[in-house]
């Protein structure tokens, strides 16, 4: 009785291990776009990488998007990628959105929420900015337009950092 | 025993904050016919018609005399 009562206590007090600023970022089960198989962070070492949770029902998500585009494709030679995790419970609303707005960055799909979950997701849009270490550096919440400069110095600030060894 | 009946009313409060509706669990929420008045525009011809006919009975607006001819 001591230990049952214990064990739900604890049970439900215990809060989810989160992945913060300063922590490795771990793969999840996201399925990349277009057959591309589960999503794989480790393929990306050596890269800085942004990890953008979003959704279609989700405004400022679309919203970010063209800057992303464009911010993207500037920085692409230096190394930089984003992967933007759609969120969307319905398999294909992802796709049917981005056969109208496409974009050039890779994209994945977890219907299942499982690394909304990993990643303790607090607002949409989420974004876990990633060093060529693979250690989340910075975590994005929402997105306003005065957000972009930030972004984009964080961003290249991470660019500019050589790997060791 | 009160500190068992303390300890399962604890849990059962904080089972509580388990049912909160995780932010990336919201596209149920964010649909349209989700919205308190779907559609703004029907509401408001409604809400005219209501103060029209209503008015005279107040609590709802000044608009019309209760005639219901505007």
């Amino acid at each position: 009785m001591h230990i049952l009562l214990l064990q739900l206590l604890i049970f439900f007090t215990s809060a989810v291990s989160a992945l913060e600023e300063n922590a490795l970022a771990v793969s999840c089960p996201a399925m990349m776009k277009e057959g591309g198989g589960q999503l794989d962070l480790q393929k990306f070492r050596g890269k800085v990488v942004y990890l953008d949770f979003w959704a279609t029902w989700c405004p400022p998500c679309k919203k970010s998007m063209p800057f992303l585009n464009n911010l993207r494709n500037e920085l692409v030679d230096q190394g930089f990628e984003i992967i933007a995790i759609s969120v969307d419970e319905e398999p294909d609303a992802a796709y049917l959105f981005l056969k109208e707005y496409p974009v050039d960055y890779r994209v994945a799909t977890d219907t299942t929420g499982q690394c909304p979950k990993i990643y303790d997701v607090k607002a949409m849009p989420s974004a876990y900015l990633i060093d060529r270490k693979g250690v989340i550096r910075y975590i994005h919440l929402g997105f306003r337009e005065g957000d972009k400069d930030e972004i984009r110095r964080k961003v290249i600030k991470l660019l500019s950092e050589k790997i060791e060894g | 025993m009160i500190f068992y009946r303390f300890l399962v009313f604890i849990c059962l409060l904080v089972s509580c904050s388990a049912c909160s509706v995780a932010p990336w669990e919201r596209g149920n929420l964010a649909k349209q016919q989700m919205l308190i008045t779907p559609n703004p525009a029907h509401a408001a011809l409604r809400a005219h018609v209501f103060d029209s006919k209503e008015a005279s009975s107040g609590g709802i607006g000044g608009a019309g005399g209760g005639c219901g001819c505007n």
